[in-house]
């Protein structure tokens, strides 16, 4: 999966929710856009663990 | 002419009878010195009176002090006024008049009374001051500043004077190791020419100040020590004071004496006592400079030390802020994906429960419409059974009928058949197998 902003996927997640939510997804897609939703969640949970540690080590340099 | 003439000698003496007869008195008579010298141990004079306003002589005559007389009087008068007689002092004289054949007039001082003299310089000084109050310059020297870093001085003093060699020794064995550079404007401190030899001193030191702008001196030191008499009525003058008090530069003054300050001393900037007084003070005030620069130095050193810290703890304050406040992000955050999660999957399982539940509606209609379609066929199963057994040729064999067959196949029509063509006959029980004729 290409390099996407924590916003972007996090924009990308809601619109799937609002698809299921309204109705727009039909079985078919389901399993996919759930597939697609779980990547998101990954990805958005690394960058935010990615980043916590990323500031503890900046400041552990000063 | 019959009349008896004299000499001059006996007309002299007679007047000197009269004199001697008529005025054997002494007299306390106050009067100014227009003039006064010693010659061979006596002391003679010229007393002048004059005008209070017009200031024209209206009286004058001579006095001389026998060397008898003036080996007490003079040391006295000195010593109470610390001044020495001369031209322009009031003088308050006990005299007797005296008249000489060959020398003339003249009044014998037998007194003087310093207590006079002293009055009359305090006048004058009074009214000098006076004056100076109401030029308004005396105390202009007051409002000048020592520079900070008074290390140029323009020194006026006698060459020779012990005074002088106490103030540069003592400047120059400072125990701080300042620097201090001098430049010494001889002036002559004692006696007549003591006003206008400062005056002059003053003045070139005013020219070098205006032509050397890059290197100015920072104060002026007048000067005065180790001379034997302590004649301080030159140091008392009106022209002297206006002069220094107006001068651009701080003076200081060291002109040694124990009496009331002299008016210079008064107008001048600072007054000490001694050259070595003055020198002290100019050392004192850089070590003042210095002590306020290194006091300087170390609220400095110690304000940003303070203020380093300050940071510092606040830096590190902010260190451990921003992991707490990015776990507050964090979980915030988590709790948001994990919402999304949940709408997610709580769609995808109503969904699917949709789904499921129209499946099983949908299988349900199946089920049963199956079942109905299946009882009806078998009714009519039943039915065709019902008809086919009916139908069944057993029976028909058992009631005794037969069926002719040919190839297989129930023969109906005879015409169909031709000679010797195999035909079978099926009975009840058993099949006949014929050939046509």
């Amino acid at each position: 999966m290409k390099e996407i902003k924590y916003e972007a996927a996090l924009a990308e997640l809601q619109s799937i929710v609002n698809k299921m939510e309204n109705n727009e997804l039909d079985i078919d897609q389901m399993s996919d856009q759930l597939k697609r939703a779980q990547e998101l969640i990954k990805l958005c949970k690394d960058k935010l663990t990615k980043t916590d540690e990323e500031i503890k080590k900046i400041l552990a340099e000063k | 002419m019959n009349e008896k003439r004299l000499t001059l000698y006996e007309l002299n003496s007679l007047v000197r009878e009269v004199l001697e007869c008529e005025m054997p008195d002494e007299y306390w008579v106050e009067a100014e010195l227009s003039e006064c010298r010693e010659s061979r141990g006596h002391c003679y004079m010229e007393l002048i009176q004059k005008d209070e306003t017009t200031a024209t002589p209206i009286a004058k005559a001579s006095a001389r002090c026998w060397a008898s007389k003036w080996m007490i009087v003079r040391p006295y008068f000195e010593r109470t006024t610390g001044q020495q007689l001369h031209a322009g002092m009031k003088v308050l004289l006990k005299v007797y008049a005296q008249f000489h054949e060959a020398y003339g007039f003249s009044w014998i001082v037998t007194d003087i009374d310093p207590t006079y003299t002293l009055g009359d310089m305090a006048r004058k000084r009074q009214e000098i001051i006076r004056q100076l109050k109401e030029e308004g310059v005396f105390d202009l020297q007051k409002e000048l500043r020592l520079p900070m870093f008074c290390q140029h001085i323009a020194v006026i003093s006698s060459e020779t004077a012990a005074g002088y060699g106490d103030f540069c020794n003592q400047l120059a064995d400072n125990p701080y190791g300042f620097q201090f550079q001098t430049q010494l404007y001889p002036a002559i401190m004692q006696g007549e020419e003591v006003e206008q030899s400062i005056i002059n001193a003053l003045e070139r030191i005013y020219h070098y100040q205006s032509s050397n702008i890059n290197s100015p001196f920072d104060a002026v030191v007048i000067i005065r020590g180790g001379g034997a008499t302590s004649d301080m009525s030159g140091f008392d003058t009106l022209a002297l004071a206006e002069n220094v008090a107006n001068f651009p530069l701080p003076i200081i003054t060291g002109i040694g004496h124990d009496r009331d300050e002299s008016i210079l001393d008064m107008v001048s900037h600072t007054r000490v006592k001694t050259p070595t007084a003055a020198a002290v003070l100019l050392i004192d005030h850089l070590k003042e400079v210095l002590d306020a620069i290194n006091d300087a130095q170390e609220r400095i050193t110690h304000q940003a030390h303070q203020k380093i810290s300050t940071l510092h703890l606040q830096l590190s304050a902010f260190s451990e802020a921003i992991p707490r406040l990015f776990s507050i992000v964090r979980t915030r955050q988590e709790a948001r994906l994990e919402t999304l999660y949940q709408r997610i999957l709580s769609r995808i399982q109503q969904k699917t429960i949709t789904a499921q539940a129209e499946n099983h509606h949908l299988e349900q209609r199946l089920v049963t419409a199956l079942q109905r379609r299946l009882i009806s066929e078998s009714h009519r199963m039943e039915m065709l059974e019902e008809k086919v057994r009916a139908l069944d040729p057993t029976l028909l064999l058992k009631r005794g009928y037969s069926i002719t067959l040919f190839k297989g196949k129930a023969v109906h029509d005879p015409k169909a058949l031709q000679q010797g063509d195999e035909i079978e006959t099926r009975l009840e029980k058993g099949t006949i197998k014929s050939i046509i004729k």
